[in-house]
């Protein structure tokens, strides 16, 4: 459920910055550099990267353009091998006992306890399949405004640094108080500025 | 000051909005004048949350029930809480909008756009035409429930930043007072 259909959630940022003159032929660019690359065959752990907002196995955009009227339309997905704490927990107690009786140590000292750590995280995680997310964005070029489906503050944060790396450009998230400074006139900034809570009762 | 800051620093601006709105609803029933766009219905029902304090102080209380029956929300209103999050419908030039509006982040939650002939269509038009058509509805809608609550929000900041507040305020303040009487002749 998104974009596209269904009950959602969204939040709305401002995006800083200049584009190109040649907007739309930058962005159709942009977005195909920077769409998203499969990692079920590799041994990557994060992959985030564009798709169409009608299929998340269309990162080429060949169903549906990205450009619709004068929006932007497109999904976030990220693919990430996780391991879970549990998982991990066990698989490197198991592999401390294994070390300890073969070096025949009544105790491992903390760096080796460390090596062991990173090397059981690393094979568990080839080991994971990756798990995907997807989220929606409708960025309307004329307002400059992007509306994001989705309250996740992680998402928004990944959304943030992966817009930004693809299109060289700022979102700021608008919440009541900025979005009060664009509602506003110059004269009662000052007056938002210095506004204090009030007591209803 | 950094957006974190001001999150923390003016979460109270939000509350207060939504706060506002519930009372501004009630007062002419529901009805609405905007400014340029006319009368328009909003309505406070089934779910709300208020909160009170911060950090490791914060009190939160959460309502649910029918419009009629929100007697706690409105005690909780009495006891210096705020609105933090509630179910609204919009209704706009017979659009009817539903959606959760938390204010600390001004986050549209659960968002059901309104029925139209192409949402009834459920997707049984195929087609690139199709498909852009429907998409360009719902962001049409999306934007004008947006717009929307920005324009209320403007008439609440208009009110709170002008020379007029201390009058309104005395009038939330009453509401507020009366907050039990109402909501026991809603029983």
């Amino acid at each position: 459920m998104g974009l596209v259909k269904g009950t959602v959630s969204f939040v709305l940022f401002f995006v800083e910055g200049r584009l190109p003159d040649n907007p739309l032929e930058f962005i159709v660019d942009r977005v195909k550099s920077f769409s998203f690359r499969d990692i079920d065959d590799t041994y990557d752990e994060y992959s985030p990267g564009w798709v169409s907002v009608h299929n998340m196995f269309d990162s080429g955009f060949t169903y549906a353009s990205c450009v619709v009227g004068d929006y932007i339309t497109l999904t976030l997905r990220v693919d990430e091998r996780k391991v879970a704490p549990a998982i991990l927990k066990k698989f490197v107690q198991k592999e401390e006992e294994r070390v300890r009786i073969e070096k025949e140590l009544p105790k491992l000292g903390r760096a080796i306890k460390v090596q062991i750590k990173e090397r059981v995280r690393s094979e568990l995680i080839r080991k994971a399949l990756p798990v995907p997310s997807t989220y929606d964005l409708c960025w309307n070029l004329s307002a400059s405004t992007v509306l994001f489906f989705s309250t996740n503050q992680k998402a928004q944060a990944v959304l943030e640094d992966y817009f930004k790396e693809s299109f060289g450009l700022l979102l700021r998230q608008q919440i009541p108080f900025t979005t009060a400074e664009r509602l506003i006139g110059d004269e009662q900034l000052a007056i938002l500025d210095s506004l204090s809570p009030e007591l209803f009762v | 000051m950094d957006l974190v800051d001001l999150i923390v620093e003016k979460r109270f601006l939000g509350q207060e909005f939504l706060t506002w709105l519930w009372w501004k609803s009630e007062e002419r029933g529901g009805s609405i004048a905007l400014p340029g766009e006319g009368d328009i219905i909003v309505v406070f029902a089934k779910h709300m949350l208020l909160e009170s304090g911060e950090g490791d102080s914060a009190e939160k209380l959460i309502c649910t029930g029918l419009q009629a029956e929100l007697r706690e929300a409105r005690t909780g209103l009495q006891m210096g809480k705020k609105l933090e999050q509630a179910r609204i419908v919009i209704n706009h030039n017979s659009y009817e909008y539903g959606f959760t509006l938390a204010a600390a982040l001004m986050e549209f939650r659960n968002v059901r756009l309104p029925k139209t002939a192409e949402s009834e269509d459920d997707g049984k038009s195929s087609g690139n035409e199709a498909l852009e058509g429907m998409l360009l509805e719902r962001i049409y809608l999306f934007e004008q429930l947006v717009k929307l609550v920005h324009t209320l929000f403007s008439l609440f900041l208009s009110v709170r930043l002008g020379s007029t507040w201390p009058v309104e305020l005395m009038k939330i303040r009453t509401w507020v007072a009366q907050a039990d009487h109402a909501g026991s002749s809603g029983q």
